[in-house]
């Protein structure tokens, strides 16, 4: 019975659009509507006299699903869903990065989605078009939205000149500082400018007592090695883009991220407690239980962490510091959304993400903060920020401008199979320089690639 | 002979095989659900494993799989990867296995002592209670116990007792030496009751008679234990090591909630590495993992061979 009104209600619908669009008049939407009306019996004389054909050609609604802590950390998302009226809103079955399901749909011909809201590009991207899950959105996006995405940002979504992820939120590495520890240690109240008065605040703090540790970081590669390197030099990638294990610049992050372990929480290089260890890193719990005084990470997580704190406003936040001579880049990445290349209602689709990632309400929520989240992730388009140079909100964070400048300078992890694997099989090898068992950096960094290229020639 | 006998005796062997015939038939029609069943959810999958084994099958890609006999299984027996990964398995099971079978036995010989039935019942509820939790909930709680910085373990060792600073505290879990047994006493703590209740139920089965006579003959109660109700519970010890041999060494869940992928780590074992190999790296060489998995599962079949010969009911 409930199948039965479904369908009927989806034909109604299905009616009723076809008449404001002008595709049917009035006498045929009422025969029409007497049709579908008489249940199951009526959905045969539906089909012989058009109303069927009418219905498969609308197809299923619009049907977009999302990583589930984009939902969490994003409360206007069904803001926007209620312009699309019917939208079929889901959250997708992808916990740790998993997208079998995406996959294995995809062999099949067939997709339960349209669109996917929660691809990194450096993560899964490639994985998704080598199985041809997704397909580019050029044939779909609007030729002022792709111009309205920032450069460095397009360039992290596109492959061969195919737009293949359409940004979302945006997440830049660089550091926060506990003012109330940093003050109560003597140091002064600004962002350490080179990576040695850094080490030296670090160790102020440290040996003042003004916390328990100086420092810390979140050691997974791509949110330390990565970023650490790049303030050095951005141009530590290989021509077919893995990332280059034994240049200089990755060598010399290695050997800082030793020295910060010193001042920093020993339990560092331990895994996180949620997401297969990604997430909920021992990093997170020293800054929001406010035993460090700095913390290397992706913007939002300082703000996400000083939300625990007794003053939230002691946060504040700064670049990541330089090497003397070095460039002074850092790592972002963009979460964005994929086209399924078996989905529906791409336009419908674009259309939806269109009004998704340029709505105000998500930027200002994300931006000053909610009841229950301050994500302080950012939008991927030029025209947003120029728009809040021209009139600023009165809700305006500084921090906004600061990871907008720091984005002219920084580099996305090049997109590649194994973009993030190969910090997850390279992660002991360097472990072992930092744990002591390997003395010499060069010597670490060479395993590490040594154990990257034996998993790449595997197959 | 006459023409009656010719026709009476077809129809005797005739009438004796039809019900056997027909008992057949309607007995394999009955069978069908469940041999459909079975086929479908259990024989199936293994020969698909088994056949994608032999193939270089890579989910994410789109050229079909090719036939490569046992280059999966060569390779596989030379990774020492491999074989690291299956000896950390092999390590948490010999920590997990004898308190998993100790504790709960030690625990249900004192419950079976209470003679007050409303107390014995209390005690068995809450033996229960750890089981009856959902396992996120209970990776939850132990990832928090075990927390280097804010775990209640540490915070006793640290600000009550002054046995450690958070300089030196002990890191439990996420790839340190004490992460195996971490994970141990929690897989301990939360199979306790259960356990417990498998021996209740067989130390139920000795009839009192037995013991109270032995003990009248001057059997003291450590010969009683070990004369008259260990054998008694051998069966039932039997069915636990067995069992649980086999979810300690495919223990999986726990190790990528406690050490993800990191391959350092004590907790990345032989079914991390399938995983790992099957969903995460590359294209997904699942051929290569389902060679993995079938070594993996044969070492336990030897194993578990040897457990029930070990185990089985003597006398």
């Amino acid at each position: 019975m409930v199948e039965r009104n479904e369908i009927e209600l989806k034909l109604q619908e299905a009616n009723r659009r076809q008449l404001l669009q002008g595709k049917i008049d009035r006498r045929e939407f009422l025969s029409r509507s007497m049709v579908a009306g008489l249940g199951l019996a009526g959905v045969g004389v539906a089909s012989k006299y058009g109303v069927g054909p009418a219905y498969a050609a609308e197809g299923r609604p619009l049907t977009p699903t999302f990583y589930d802590w984009i939902e969490g950390l994003h409360p206007g998302i069904p803001g926007v869903n209620e312009r699309f009226p019917g939208i079929n809103y889901q959250i997708a079955p992808v916990q740790g990065f998993g997208i079998e399901r995406f996959v294995a749909e995809s062999k099949k011909s067939d997709s339960t989605w349209d669109v996917y809201v929660g691809q990194t590009p450096f993560v899964e991207m490639t994985s998704l078009i080598e199985a041809d899950v997704i397909e580019p959105w050029d044939n779909y996006i609007p030729a002022d939205v792709i111009d309205d995405i920032i450069p460095s940002i397009r360039e992290e979504c596109s492959v061969n000149g195919k737009l293949y992820n359409w940004p979302f939120l945006l997440d830049v590495v660089g550091m926060g500082w506990h003012s109330g520890v940093t003050n109560k240690a003597g140091l002064v109240d600004s962002a350490p400018a080179t990576w040695d008065e850094f080490l030296d605040g670090a160790n102020t703090i440290k040996e003042s007592g003004a916390a328990p540790f100086g420092a810390t970081f979140d050691a997974h590669g791509w949110r330390s090695v990565a970023p650490l390197a790049h303030s050095r030099s951005s141009d530590v990638y290989t021509p077919e883009g893995l990332f280059d294990f034994t240049s200089d610049a990755a060598v010399e992050a290695l050997v800082l991220m030793k020295k910060i372990m010193q001042t920093s929480n020993p339990d560092i290089l331990l895994s996180g407690a949620s997401d297969g260890g990604v997430n909920g890193t021992p990093d997170e719990v020293a800054f929001s239980t406010q035993r460090v005084g700095y913390y290397v990470k992706y913007f939002n997580a300082p703000l996400r962490m000083a939300q625990y704190w007794d003053d939230p406003k002691q946060l504040h936040m700064g670049p990541l510091p330089k090497f003397s001579g070095g460039e002074g880049s850092t790592v972002f990445w963009t979460t964005g959304c994929a086209l399924f290349k078996h989905g529906q209602n791409k336009e419908k689709a674009a259309e939806y993400i269109k009004s998704l990632t340029y709505d105000r309400q998500i930027w200002k929520d994300s931006i000053a903060g909610t009841e229950t989240a301050h994500v302080g992730q950012l939008p991927p388009y030029s025209s947003i920020y120029k728009e809040w140079g021209e009139t600023k909100p009165d809700w305006m964070l500084p921090f906004v401008g600061l990871v907008r400048g720091q984005l002219d300078r920084a580099k996305a992890i090049d997109n590649h199979l194994f973009g993030l694997s190969q910090f997850q099989i390279g992660q002991p090898f360097w472990e072992a320089f930092l744990k002591g068992e390997e003395s010499d950096p060069r010597v670490a960094m060479q395993n590490v690639t040594d154990a990257v290229r034996a998993e790449m020639n595997r197959g | 002979m006459d023409r009656g006998a010719e026709i009476i005796i077809p129809r005797s062997v005739g009438t004796a095989r039809e019900p056997k015939i027909r008992q057949s038939i309607s007995a394999w029609i009955f069978l069908i659900p469940a041999l459909t069943f079975f086929v479908c959810y259990q024989v199936y999958p293994i020969f698909r494993i088994v056949w994608i084994s032999f193939t270089d099958f890579e989910f994410l890609s789109t050229e079909p799989a090719n036939w490569i006999g046992f280059g999966n299984y060569i390779e596989a027996y030379n990774d020492p990867l491999m074989w690291k990964s299956m000896g950390r398995a092999a390590l948490f099971t010999v920590m997990f296995l004898p308190g998993t079978i100790i504790f709960p036995l030690i625990l249900a010989i004192l419950v079976d002592r209470v003679r007050h039935p409303l107390l014995a019942t209390v005690y068995r509820l809450i033996l229960l209670v750890p089981a009856l939790i959902p396992s996120t909930l209970v990776f939850v709680l132990w990832k928090w116990m075990y927390n280097y910085q804010i775990g209640p373990i540490n915070y006793m060792l640290v600000e009550v007792f002054n046995i450690f600073t958070y300089y030196n505290a002990p890191q439990w879990l996420g790839g340190t030496n004490l992460t195996l047994p971490s994970i141990a006493i929690m897989e301990i703590w939360w199979g306790l009751g259960y356990h417990a209740i498998f021996f209740l139920a067989g130390l139920a089965s000795i009839p009192r008679d037995m013991l109270e006579a032995a003990r009248l003959d001057g059997a003291n109660e450590w010969r009683v234990f070990w004369h008259i109700t260990l054998p008694r519970l051998a069966p039932i010890m039997m069915i636990l090591v067995v069992l649980r041999f086999g979810t300690s060494m495919a223990v999986i869940d726990e190790y990528l909630i406690f050490g993800g992928f990191n391959r350092g780590a004590p907790t990345y074992t032989w079914t991390v590495y399938m995983y790992d190999q099957a969903f995460n790296i590359g294209l997904w060489r699942q051929g290569f993992a389902a060679a993995v998995g079938m070594i993996g599962a044969a070492v336990m079949v030897f194993f578990v061979a040897g457990l029930v010969y070990i185990f089985r009911p003597r006398g």
